[in-house]
């Protein structure tokens, strides 16, 4: 016999599966397995850590400005920390929270699929990050961090483990995340969708969940070895007791040609929105996804960690860093060959394309001057201009996910986000960007008179308009969820198949069986399919 | 044959039976006392010989029971219903253990640094969530109605279920609470230690109350408990146990008794 408290007749009739209706409050949110819910978490978790991240680099920026006069963190140790965790956690919190998290939203729905790979442990990564990230910095407020000046004694040996600890969780939450996503875009296309044919964005994410899925056990070995050496004396590697070694150790993942890593899904992201405001095919579909491929490549970094060998001299380092110019260049020309195909829309652009173009633009100059740095005789490396090339990808980052963020509004939160308003933030971006980037690279080339100090300001100032620009992401987003206005299904008559669903968006993503699919634009191929028919119908 | 319910404890048993035995002879368990329940021989160490043997006896009568009775059996239910086979579902149905695993994962490398206990909170936790994921990933699968599956898995997982969080909650009650008694001052101690008796009680009446609260409040309070235990550790373990001055004894009567005390009020 079997137990079982349904008699048979209810039963029978509730084998029918049912489409469950998704819930909003905490309960769902601690619970879920959908990606959009998801992926939500990643992109609040991501807003919250880009807005406090912006405000400590106003008191770390004033700090620089004159470190004799102005003493912010009580101490040249305790300023040196919170530099350090300036630095972490731009490259490796919010940037990288606001990347999966649009991705885990809009990618399985590119792709055509029901939700993402493995959704249990996508929400798994997601609140490993969040516990990682607050262990992280709780510690590093608690007097860890990355080393101490000093050196590290007694009870901050404790909190600087607690540091790393929380650093390696953060950095296998993000690698389980780009295993989840990886694994969508690899097997969960809808028929049809040949690799060749995936939508850019999805390509960028399939090619940095990679280049991060190569790079990040390399850090979490580094990080293994460093509490090894700290807990166990120099067993390995060296003493990281003595003062900026743990730092030294680490620091490679904030560098190039590991920080350009941030930097692919914004190519993804212009692929994504510029064909769609001009209406039109892009002009090479395949060459913009070979250059997204090689910025993959060139974006591999585990190898060159300074700290145990330096390879900043030698071919392949310099290599690197020269040709990564060269798919950034590449994706700005064809995506403006698009543009031009289409011509120029007159009136004010969509804040979406000026974030996608001054994004690309960063990018532009964020590998530019990793160019610079590489070439010895301007003997750059060590100098801030390490600092300028981080900051430049990482601001180049921000800018496309808050200019993909406006793009995929309606279907990530049910509601559009003002357009004014994201020409306002997208504007204070890139000039936040541009100003940090450009006087750090001044102040690496050290020139005399005084031109130091006045750049060190004007870092000041662009970390100011950072935290301008993170204050009016979250109230845009704050207010747009109060908004009745309905966005519509396809606001923008997108290209790619998550446009063809409702917003807000079904459990299920898609109701009913799609439509093979046969090119990388399958809306528009629908579209031109239906002006043809109506062409060629009987008047 | 042999039912998922069944599979699950009759491994539970025979690995609690086997770490019995092991934990016997590595707590001075001798000749084949450990095997033989002490009939020949000692057994170690008895509390945890006899909670982990007692343990295993336990599930393994429950595994005997589910399979006797094919209790929480998709196949004999679809029997029982008159269809030949309930088609699966793919739909993945939420679940709290991705986020227990993540904060098992937190408490793990907190203790990694702070204290040997928390480290094995952790992994118990993280064992827990492995578990119960398993567990879950096979229910979404049995049928193809997402309550039954609901269903299926409550009665292979609750006779689990209930005693460990019950066991669990008390623990960490426990554990935390001494951290914070140890860290705080003499005063501060006996503060917090009625803070923990109010909130406990306020709770269980607030429970007992309305006993179908919320669960965006309950998932609130488990998430605000779960994050201060973080935060809270992390303080408390770097910043140590207060300063403890141990006392001379006056005279042969007080022994080691009451032999130290604490200064920091």
């Amino acid at each position: 016999m079997t137990m079982t408290e349904s008699p048979p007749s209810e039963a029978a009739e509730s084998t029918e599966p049912e489409a469950a209706v998704p819930g909003t409050g905490l309960y769902d949110a601690l619970t879920t397995s959908d990606h959009k819910a998801i992926g939500r978490i990643w992109l609040r978790v991501g807003l919250l850590l880009l807005t406090g991240v912006a405000v400590l680099g106003v008191p770390v920026a004033l700090e620089a400005t004159s470190a004799d006069s102005v003493d912010v963190f009580d101490g040249a140790n305790a300023a040196w920390q919170m530099n350090g965790l300036y630095n972490v956690a731009l490259v490796l919190l919010v940037v990288p929270a606001l990347t999966i998290g649009l991705a885990t939203i809009v990618v399985p729905m590119q792709v055509g699929s029901s939700n993402i790979a493995f959704p249990r442990a996508a929400a798994a990564a997601a609140w490993g990050f969040v516990v990682g990230a607050a262990i992280m910095i709780v510690s590093v407020f608690a007097g860890g961090g990355w080393g101490a000046l000093d050196g590290v004694r007694g009870e901050e040996a404790d909190a600087i483990e607690l540091t790393l600890l929380g650093m390696g969780m953060v950095a296998a939450s993000i690698l389980l995340a780009c295993i989840c996503l990886a694994t969508t875009v690899v097997s969960l296309r809808t028929p049809g969708m040949g690799l060749m044919k995936t939508p850019l964005f999805a390509w960028s994410v399939l090619v940095s969940a990679s280049v991060w899925i190569l790079t990040l056990p390399v850090l979490i070995a580094n990080l293994i070895i460093i509490v090894v050496d700290l807990r166990g004396g120099p067993l390995v590697f060296g003493n990281p007791e003595a003062s900026t070694m743990i730092y030294d150790q680490v620091h490679w993942i904030l560098e190039q040609p590991a920080v350009f890593v941030l930097g692919i899904p914004v190519l993804g992201i212009i692929g994504s929105i510029v064909p769609v405001v001009a209406g039109t095919r892009h002009v090479a579909h395949a060459g913009l996804m070979a250059a997204i491929g090689a910025a993959g490549l060139l974006a591999v970094g585990g190898w060159s960690q300074p700290a145990f060998s330096d390879q900043r001299e030698e071919l392949l380092f310099v290599a690197f860093g020269l040709l990564a110019v060269v798919p950034v260049l590449a994706t700005l020309g064809l995506n403006s060959l698009t543009l031009a195909k289409a011509g120029v829309p007159a009136g004010l652009p969509p804040a979406q394309l000026l974030g996608a173009l001054g994004a690309g633009l960063l990018l532009l100059l964020a590998t530019g001057a990793g160019a610079l740095r590489v070439i010895a005789p301007l003997d750059l490396i060590g100098t801030d201009a390490d600092a300028a090339v981080g900051r430049l990808v990482a601001f180049a980052a921000l800018v496309g996910l808050v200019a993909g963020m406006w793009f995929w509004a309606s279907k990530i939160g049910g509601h559009a986000l003002s357009n004014a308003a994201g020409l306002g933030v997208m504007l204070d971006f890139i000039g936040a960007g541009v100003l940090m980037g450009a006087a750090h690279l001044l102040i690496g080339f050290d020139f005399d008179g005084g031109l130091n100090e006045t750049m060190a300001w004007i870092v000041f100032v662009g970390a100011i308009l950072a935290v301008i620009g993170a204050v009016g992401v979250v109230a845009s987003v704050a207010s747009a969820r109060r908004s009745d206005a309905d966005p519509g299904d396809d606001p923008w008559n997108g290209h790619t198949l998550e446009w063809a669903t409702t917003t807000p968006v079904p459990p299920e993503n898609f109701v009913g069986a799609l439509a093979r699919v046969t090119s990388e634009a399958p809306l528009l191929d629908a579209a031109e399919q239906g002006d043809s028919d109506e062409e060629g119908a009987p008047s | 044959m042999f039912t998922t319910g069944f599979k699950f404890y009759f491994g539970l048993a025979a690995a609690l039976v086997l770490s019995a035995v092991i934990y016997g002879y590595a707590t001075g368990g001798e000749h084949v006392g450990p095997i033989t329940w002490g009939w020949k021989g000692g057994v170690g160490e008895h509390i945890g010989y006899t909670m982990l043997m007692a343990s295993g006896v336990v599930a393994s009568a429950i595994s005997f029971v589910i399979v006797a009775f094919r209790d929480a059996d998709p196949s004999a239910q679809a029997h029982y219903l008159g269809v030949d086979e309930i088609v699966p579902t793919a739909t993945v149905t939420g679940s709290y253990w991705p986020v227990v695993g993540a904060f098992g994962a937190g408490v793990g490398l907190l203790g990694l640094v702070l204290t040997p206990v928390l480290f094995v909170g952790g992994i118990v936790i993280c064992s827990l969530a492995a578990i119960e994921w398993m567990m879950d990933a096979w229910a979404d699968r049995a049928t193809g109605d997402a309550e039954a599956n609901a269903a299926l898995r409550d009665r292979v997982m609750a006779p689990f279920e209930i005693p460990v969080a019950g066991t669990l909650a008390v623990g960490v009650i426990v554990l935390a609470g001494s951290r914070i008694f140890l860290n705080a001052s003499k005063n501060g101690a006996v503060f917090w230690a009625g803070l923990i008796a109010i909130l406990i009680f306020g709770i269980g009446v607030l429970y007992a109350a309305k006993p179908k609260m919320n669960r965006n409040i309950i998932a609130g309070l488990v998430l605000t408990c779960g994050l201060a235990v973080i935060a809270g550790g992390v303080v408390a373990g770097v910043d140590g146990e207060r300063e403890f001055h141990p006392h001379e004894p006056h005279g042969e009567d007080h022994g080691d008794d009451h032999a130290e005390d604490d200064h920091s009020e």
